[in-house]
């Protein structure tokens, strides 16, 4: 093998596993990375809207400091927990526990949710 | 909805056509998973044709490799824009704002710079190159920096989730 092409290819290696490398140490930073998990919130009150929609369900909730955007699951997960449209209807209360953005003020993202007694895993 | 992103983005997410994709049971999901096909499809395609535009399967004359794969990868390519543009609208304001995205709209930017403007104009050329004959140091430079680019455009599109 010419020396150029060697050099070439160990150039490609060196390019490659830098990535590789880069990826993974910023993927192993957080799963949920624009949410602080290091300080867990729970929000509880009355649900103002509700959004069953994908990527993530969405329901705005009145809570005592302020109106939470509260991210929840992908609606097929949602109906798979036992979570479908009707379980987060408008005018329910409901206790969220998880994390807020850091990103998106008045946004939180739910690890479960507690509606009518019954406690829903969105992770 | 992300108030600081432009308004045009604001208004796409908002549209029927948003609303429809997010409403729909399967668009979004089928729009994910088409993505990742297709970005098979595509980085299987590059890769072949960079690697033999860098020297690798030098038996093989460079034109019989690198047409049918720049072929495949534009059909790819099609692919992804075809359900990324889904993916996109269906969130467009908060996607657009992602520094993620940002660095991956970039980056595609780049690649596609590098493979019409540098890697293009050289396939007439390949056509006369008979197996086993080394190629021009630019154009191998252009097949190291397409996988390098578009290994990181991939990386950058499933990190856009983390971010």
């Amino acid at each position: 093998m010419p020396t150029e092409e060697m050099t070439m290819l160990r150039l490609l290696t060196l390019c490659l596993v830098a990535t590789a490398l880069g990826a993974a140490s910023v993927a192993a930073h957080h799963g949920w990375g624009s949410y602080d998990a290091s300080k867990p919130i729970t929000v509880e009150g009355p649900i103002t809207s509700s959004k069953f929609e994908n990527p993530h369900a969405l329901i705005a909730v009145k809570g005592k400091d302020k109106v939470w955007n509260v991210v929840l699951a992908p609606t097929t997960r949602m109906v798979s927990r036992g979570a479908p449209a009707a379980f987060i209807a408008v005018g329910k209360t409901v206790s969220a526990y998880g994390y807020a953005s850091t990103r998106e003020q008045d946004e939180m993202r739910a690890e479960r949710i507690t509606i009518d007694g019954k406690t829903v895993e969105m992770r | 909805m992300l108030a600081e992103a432009p308004q045009v983005l604001i208004a796409l997410e908002q549209s029927a056509l948003g609303a429809a994709i997010r409403q729909s049971v399967w668009a979004y999901p089928v729009a994910n998973v088409g993505h990742i096909v297709a970005l098979t499809l595509f980085a299987g395609s590059v890769a072949i044709m960079d690697a033999r535009l860098i020297g690798a399967f030098a038996a093989t004359p460079p034109a019989a490799i690198v047409r049918p794969a720049r072929r495949m990868a534009m059909i790819g390519l099609l692919l992804m824009a075809l359900t990324g543009s889904m993916l996109f609208t269906a969130e467009a304001s908060h996607v657009a704002m992602n520094p993620v995205f940002q660095i991956k709209a970039s980056l595609i930017g780049l690649g596609l710079a590098n493979a019409l403007l540098v890697a293009g104009p050289a396939m007439r050329a390949l056509d006369a190159v008979p197996a086993f004959a080394p190629l021009p140091v630019r154009l191998r430079l252009s097949a190291l920096l397409s996988l390098a680019i578009w290994i990181s455009v991939a990386a950058c599109g499933r990190l856009i989730a983390y971010f």
